[in-house]
C-alpha cells in the first residue's frame, strides 16, 4: 500500500471547527451580555493611565475614591466621652488619654431648609490600641467559628460516610437516603444558608458555625464515603474471613489506609472555614466580617483596611500550621 | 474416622455466566495434616478456599467442621479455629507489625478495645514471641508493614494466622508473589509450624515441585473438578499430565 497524507487522519474534522465556530460565537454573545468589553476597555484605559499617556482612567477614579482613605490603617479608637455612661476623668484605661476634636456634621436647618455644615469641639476618649485590641477579639471570634464548624462537620461526616459508602451502607435505602442528605447539604452555600441559620440561632456566631458546619459536613461525607468505597478490598477481606463484624473492618483496616486523605481533607476544610468565617459575617454569621461589614457601610476604610490585614495574617499564619502538621501527620 | 477435622461434601457453584467454578467437590481434611491443591488458574482452588471461608455461598453442598452440624449456617464454629494466608499477604501496610498481627484475633477482643486500639497484654506478648517463631526475631515491631519485603510481609502474614491457635490454616497461593528462594523459605516455615502446632494446612499452589515437598496429599482440581487425591509421594507424572492438559 502507498502511504500517504490520505491514511492519516485531519487533524481537525468538519465536527471540530464547526464546534469551535459555535464556541466562538457562544463567547461573544455572552460576553457582551456579561460586560467583558467594558472589563478590556477600562483595563486599557486605565494602563494607559498608568505610563502617563492619559490623566485619568474610570478604574483609577472609582478606586482613588476610597484608597487615600485606607492609608494609614486605624488602630486607635476614639469614643465620645458624653456617650460613654459614668465617664470618669481620674480613672482612665490604662494608656489612653482625653483629646478635643472638632466633630463634623450636617443639619438641615429648619427655616431654610438648607443643609448646614455644624462643627462642635467634642472631647473624645481615646485608645491608642482600642480598635486593634476589638479586631484581635473580633478575629478570635472567626477563628473559634471556624474551628467549631469543622469540629460539627466532621463529627457529622463520619456517620454520613458510613451510611453513604456503598460498600458498608446497610441497605440502598438507607445508602440513597444518606448521599441524598450529602448532596444536599453540599448544594446549598454557606452564604445562602447563614440567611435561614440567622432566623433559627439569631445573628451572631452560633448562626456562622451552623451554616459552615452543615455545608463542609456534606464536603467531607462525600470525601470519606468515597474514599471509604475505594480502599484496598484485600485486608478488608482478611478482617471479615477473620470473622470482624463491618465496623471492626471499617476501624482497623479501612481507617489505617485513608487516614492520611481524611487528615489532608480535614485540614482543607479548617482553612476553608476560616476563609468562610470572615465571609459569613457580611451577612449576619458574628466574626470579624460582621465589623468589617460595619465599618465599610460608614465609609471608614481606614478600620477596613485594619481588618484586611489583620484576616491576612491569620489566613497566612495557617497556612504555615497546616502545612507543617500535615508532614507531620502524614508523613512516614 | 473421628479425626476429620473439615469435610466439603457435593460443593456445586457457578458464577454469573454461566462459569462452573466448583462442580461437586468432595474433600476430607483430617487433624495435623497438610494438603496441596494444585490447578490451573480458573480451576476453582479460590473458591473453595473462599466457600470454606463463607466469603463465597455455595449452590448447593454443605461443609462440616468436626461431624458438627454443617457450617453453611454459622460460620463462627468455624472462624474461631480457622485463619488465612493470602496471596497478597492482605496486610494493613499503614498499620504496625504488632498490630497486624494482632489483627488474627479481631473477633476476640470487645468492642472497646478495637475502639481504643488497646490489645490485651498477653495477646500482645504473644504476637512479639510469634516473630520469633516466623523468623522476624530482631524486627522493630512498631514498624509500618508497608515498608518490608514480600517475604517479610508474608511471615507478618503467618504469624497473624498463628495467633488466633487455628486449627486449620486455609492459604491462598501463599507464595506467588515471591521469589523462589523466598518461596521456599516461607513454605517450609510454614510446614514447620504446622507440625509444630499441629495445624491442618489447605493449601493452594500452583508450583508442583513446591506443592510435593510441602504437603502430606495432593489434590489437582481443573475446570471445578478434582483430578486426583493422592499422597504426595505416590504422586505420578500422568496425574500431573491430566491436570496441566
Amino acid at each position: 500500500m502507498k502511504i500517504n497524507n490520505k491514511n492519516l487522519d485531519p487533524p481537525f474534522s468538519l465536527k471540530t471547527i464547526f464546534l469551535i465556530f459555535l464556541f466562538i460565537v457562544f463567547l461573544i454573545f455572552s460576553g457582551q451580555r456579561v460586560g467583558i468589553p467594558d472589563i478590556v476597555e477600562r483595563l486599557y484605559e486605565s494602563s494607559l493611565d498608568l505610563i502617563g499617556v492619559k490623566n485619568s482612567s474610570r478604574i483609577g477614579e472609582g478606586l482613588s475614591r476610597i484608597s487615600k482613605e485606607m492609608w494609614p490603617p486605624v488602630i486607635e479608637s476614639r469614643k465620645d466621652i458624653n456617650l460613654i455612661i459614668d465617664f470618669n476623668l481620674s480613672n482612665l484605661p490604662l494608656f489612653s488619654y482625653v483629646k478635643m476634636y472638632k466633630d463634623k456634621s450636617f443639619e438641615v436647618n429648619p427655616e431654610s431648609l438648607i443643609l448646614e455644615e455644624i462643627v462642635e469641639e467634642v472631647q473624645f476618649l481615646v485608645e491608642p490600641l482600642g480598635y486593634l485590641k476589638l479586631v484581635i477579639i473580633k478575629i478570635i471570634e472567626s477563628i473559634e467559628i471556624a474551628f467549631w464548624a469543622s469540629l460539627i462537620s466532621i463529627i457529622l461526616s463520619i456517620p454520613l460516610a458510613y451510611y453513604s459508602a456503598k460498600n458498608y451502607a446497610p441497605n440502598s435505602i438507607i445508602y440513597l437516603f444518606a448521599r441524598s442528605i450529602v448532596s444536599g447539604l453540599r448544594a446549598i452555600p454557606e452564604l445562602i444558608s447563614v440567611l435561614f441559620m440567622v432566623l433559627a440561632f439569631g445573628f451572631g456566631p452560633a448562626a456562622g458555625i451552623m451554616a459552615l458546619g452543615l455545608h463542609s459536613a456534606g464536603f467531607l461525607g462525600k470525601f470519606f464515603a468515597e474514599d471509604i468505597e475505594n480502599a484496598d478490598k484485600g485486608p478488608q477481606d482478611a478482617l471479615i474471613a477473620l470473622g470482624a463484624s463491618k465496623w471492626r473492618v471499617l476501624k482497623l483496616s479501612v481507617l489505617p489506609q485513608v487516614m492520611p486523605q481524611y487528615v489532608a481533607y480535614m485540614l482543607y476544610i479548617v482553612d476553608r472555614n476560616l476563609r468562610m468565617a470572615t465571609v459569613i459575617g457580611l451577612v449576619g454569621g458574628g466574626g470579624i466580617g460582621q465589623e468589617l461589614k460595619g465599618r465599610f457601610d460608614l465609609f471608614e476604610y481606614g478600620h477596613v483596611t485594619t481588618i484586611i490585614i489583620a484576616i491576612f495574617i491569620v489566613v497566612f499564619v495557617f497556612d504555615q500550621i497546616s502545612a507543617k502538621l500535615r508532614s507531620k501527620l502524614i508523613g512516614d | 474416622m473421628t479425626n476429620i477435622l473439615l469435610s466439603v461434601k457435593a460443593a456445586k457453584k457457578q458464577y454469573k455466566g454461566g462459569i462452573n467454578a466448583l462442580g461437586g467437590v468432595n474433600i476430607e481434611i483430617h487433624k495435623n495434616e497438610i494438603i496441596a491443591i494444585l490447578g490451573s488458574s480458573g480451576a476453582g482452588k479460590s473458591t473453595l478456599l473462599k466457600s470454606i471461608l463463607g466469603l463465597v455461598k455455595l449452590d448447593t453442598g454443605n461443609i462440616f467442621f468436626k461431624n458438627n452440624e454443617p457450617i453453611i449456617k454459622n460460620f463462627s464454629i468455624l472462624r474461631s479455629s480457622i485463619s488465612t494466608i493470602y496471596q497478597n499477604f492482605n496486610l494493613v501496610s499503614r498499620s504496625s507489625i504488632l498490630i497486624n498481627i494482632l489483627l488474627g484475633k479481631v473477633a476476640k477482643v470487645s468492642n472497646w478495645r478495637i475502639l481504643f486500639n488497646i490489645w490485651p497484654k498477653e495477646d500482645q506478648l504473644k504476637a512479639i514471641s510469634l516473630l520469633k517463631e516466623v523468623g522476624l526475631k530482631d524486627i522493630n515491631y512498631n514498624k509500618r508493614v508497608e515498608n518490608l519485603s514480600g517475604g517479610q510481609q508474608q511471615r507478618i502474614g503467618i504469624a497473624r494466622a498463628l495467633i488466633g491457635s487455628p486449627e486449620i490454616i486455609l492459604a491462598d497461593e501463599p507464595v506467588s508473589s515471591l521469589d523462589p528462594e523466598t518461596a521456599k523459605e516461607i513454605l517450609r516455615l510454614l510446614k514447620d509450624t504446622a507440625k509444630k502446632n499441629r495445624i491442618s494446612i489447605l493449601c493452594s499452589l500452583h508450583q508442583v515441585e513446591f506443592a510435593k515437598s510441602f504437603a502430606d496429599r495432593v489434590i489437582g482440581m481443573s475446570d471445578g473438578q478434582i483430578i486426583f487425591d493422592k499422597l504426595s509421594k505416590k504422586l505420578l507424572k500422568s496425574d500431573l499430565k491430566k491436570l496441566y492438559k
